[in-house]
């Protein structure tokens, strides 16, 4: 029997509850499952399978980094934007819309970031025991690590020098480790 | 040559042709398609032109015709049924595994054409808190709203306006809609005394309908409140039961923050109507407007959902989705009641535990049958609709879950966690009530939902400090994440 077939229970990354296999939201803490490992791998367009497939990230594998900063650099523009980093803050990226209150802490409006078709909500940045992750947050064009579509709602580890792609916006990653 | 009539298979879509087509479109579309599908043409398709010729023979047959037609309509398979039945699956392709896996199945419940049967007569009461704390502006908003319902009235339609405090009064017995200046008139005199006591006020409503009700007359009757009511709740649920199965719908609105959304919940439930929560003057003009276009705009009525699991298959819970998110009862056997389809598509979302070691291949795991009374003799119909999925030990492909199941999983799984949230207070486990509430918040905010999920942390401190949330809070995000339903919009979202 292969390991696939005895359908071990899901462990959600967030809360540890057991779920069935094939459950997509856990039913304890409500967040996305990625259920089923290589069941849901999402195909990848003109790239060979597998070598490049970006998984997403569990925490047990997670190093303890010290990471204090993040810059984000607009690749069309060069306009750089430094943001700090702390545990449990999130950076949203998007466009500004004030009117339904949405308030990005990176707003790419002034990049042009409607007509490169970033979403109003489009992808947040944030840090789990010092490793770096970026989430689509189900945004209408996609967000792309290093040219792969990212599943929405799911966690990529970020490293420096990254290209992140939102919709047609490209933007460079530069990661600040504190000295050790 | 007689031929093989075999009534799973859609003649009429073979061929693309309706099914009240003449014998020359028939002939026509058999023409072209034989045509096309000719084993010799550079188009052919031999099993493709078998199945045209099959279709054919049977249908170019008068007496084959009405023999196919009678055998389908037994099998709830007719296509003349103007409502049809659509359903999405997590995976098309799964494991077979050895131990239980889960599936979810949504499906809706949808008229077949844009156009409905037209305007149906509708048969109302509207039964007005008129209690002491509607004093003021509350009063006079709901007023101003029912003056605007009043004049969306067609003339064919009847209302009949009740108000009720401790006492019940029929402030207008039931009247054709030609009458407005006498309900205009009555409603502006309408001035608030006394508590709240909706049974009184169901009872009085529920009598003024049953005056007019049957025939094409959609009856219904729609209930406003701001405040409790004590000891009448049991039989109140009684008479919303008795109505119901009468074919009258109950609906109920709370307004502010006082009333009892458990009870009203209950209410609307028994009554197959809706629940909601009117937190601003202008929603309840909106609301009222809704209501009518909705109940005017029915297509099939009095729905009975079967679902009917296959061996090896277990019902784990069952959800109305759309229009609002909502728990349904599990149907053990018997038929879940859903009331009127009007233009707007009805969803339920199960959840199924696949058991061990499923058979391999093919298989239907489920089916939904759904009886309504259609058209304007309000014929009984009968639909059928199955879903099947693949079992396999080999590899399973990539398989995309369909975005409008993954975008209404999104939303139902966030309206759980808060529902389970005030199970869990109600037992008085304040720190998990608070950890749901968290989640909650967590996933609201990835939605987007920035107000519902603002709400929620504050929900979720006040908890976590004082043990209670806010009536107010508690309404917003029980009413607010029910409304999350996806909209056809939603389809697009992943493109």
């Amino acid at each position: 029997m292969s390991d696939e077939s005895k359908g071990t229970a899901i462990i959600c990354p967030a809360c540890g509850a057991e779920n069935l296999p094939g459950t997509l939201f856990c039913t304890e803490c409500g967040i996305y499952l990625p259920s089923g490992g290589p069941l849901r791998t999402e195909p990848l367009p003109d790239e060979q399978e597998g070598a490049t497939s970006r998984r997403w990230v569990q925490e047990s594998t997670l190093g303890v980094n010290q990471l204090v900063g993040i810059t984000i650099e607009v690749l069309e523009s060069g306009r750089r934007v430094p943001l700090a980093l702390e545990e449990g803050k999130e950076i949203f990226i998007g466009r500004l819309d004030a009117v339904h209150g949405i308030f990005p802490e990176l707003d790419l409006t002034n990049d042009g970031g409607l007509g490169h078709g970033v979403s109003r909500r489009h992808a947040r940045i944030h840090t789990k025991n010092g490793v770096c992750f970026l989430e689509d947050m189900d945004s209408t064009n996609g967000t792309y690590l290093e040219d792969e579509r990212l599943t929405p709602y799911l966690p990529y580890e970020l490293h420096d020098g990254d290209i992140i792609t939102l919709g047609t916006m490209r933007l460079r990653v530069r990661l600040h480790k504190r000295a050790a | 040559m007689r031929a093989t009539i075999d009534p799973q298979k859609d003649y009429y879509q073979v061929l693309g042709v309706t099914q009240d087509a003449s014998i020359e479109e028939i002939k026509a579309a058999f023409r072209a398609l034989a045509r096309r599908y000719h084993p010799d043409s550079a188009t052919g398709d031999a099993e493709q032109f078998r199945l045209v010729q099959e279709a054919y023979d049977v249908l170019r047959d008068p007496a084959q015709r009405l023999a196919y037609d009678r055998q389908r309509a037994s099998l709830g398979l007719s296509s003349d049924a103007p409502l049809q039945i659509k359903s999405w699956v997590s995976a098309s392709v799964l494991p077979a595994l050895e131990s239980e896996q889960l599936l979810y199945v949504m499906a809706e419940i949808s008229p077949k054409s844009a156009q409905g049967t037209g305007e149906q007569p509708l048969n109302l009461a509207l039964v007005i808190d008129r209690s002491t704390s509607m004093r003021g502006t509350r009063m006079e908003n709901v007023k101003l709203a029912i003056h605007e319902f009043i004049d969306a009235l067609k003339p064919e339609d009847r209302l009949a306006v009740i108000a009720f405090s401790d006492r019940a009064e029929v402030i207008v017995p039931s009247v054709r809609g030609t009458e407005k200046r006498r309900l205009h008139a009555a409603i502006s005199r309408l001035v608030p005394s006394g508590g709240t006591e909706i049974y009184q006020g169901l009872m009085t409503a529920l009598e003024e309908v049953r005056r007019y009700v049957g025939g094409r007359y959609v009856s219904h009757v729609i209930l406003m409140t701001d405040g409790r009511t004590y000891g009448d709740e049991e039989l109140s649920l009684i008479e919303a039961k008795r109505a119901a199965a009468q074919g009258i719908g109950i609906s109920a609105l709370g307004i502010g923050e006082d009333w009892n959304d458990l009870f009203l919940d209950a209410l609307a439930q028994a009554g197959h109507g809706l629940s909601q929560y009117i937190s601003a003057p202008s929603q309840l003009q909106r609301l009222l407007q809704q209501h009518l276009r909705g109940l005017s705009s029915v297509i099939a009525r009095n729905l009975d959902l079967f679902v009917k699991p296959a061996e090896g298959m277990v019902l784990r819970s069952i959800y109305r989705v759309r229009p609002h998110i909502g728990p349904l009862p599990l149907p053990e056997g018997g038929a879940i009641a859903l009331g009127h389809l009007s233009d707007e598509s009805i969803g339920v979302l199960l959840e199924l535990v696949v058991q061990p070691e499923p058979p391999l291949g093919e298989h239907r795991i489920l089916r939904f049958e759904v009886e309504a009374l259609c058209g304007n003799d309000l014929k009984r119909t009968r639909l059928r609709h199955d879903v099947k999925v693949t079992f396999t030990t080999g590899e399973v492909p990539p398989q995309e879950v369909p975005a409008r199941l993954l975008n209404t999983l999104a939303r139902w799984s966030v309206y759980r966690l808060q529902e389970k949230a005030w199970r869990f207070l109600e037992k008085g486990d304040t720190r998990e009530a608070t950890t749901l509430l968290q989640s909650a918040a967590t996933r609201l905010f990835d939605m987007g939902q920035r107000e519902l999920a603002r709400v929620a942390m504050l929900e979720a401190d006040r908890i976590d400090q004082q043990g209670a949330p806010s009536s107010r809070g508690r309404k917003q995000l029980r009413y607010g994440t029910r409304s999350l339903a996806i909209s056809p919009a939603d389809d697009k979202l992943r493109s």
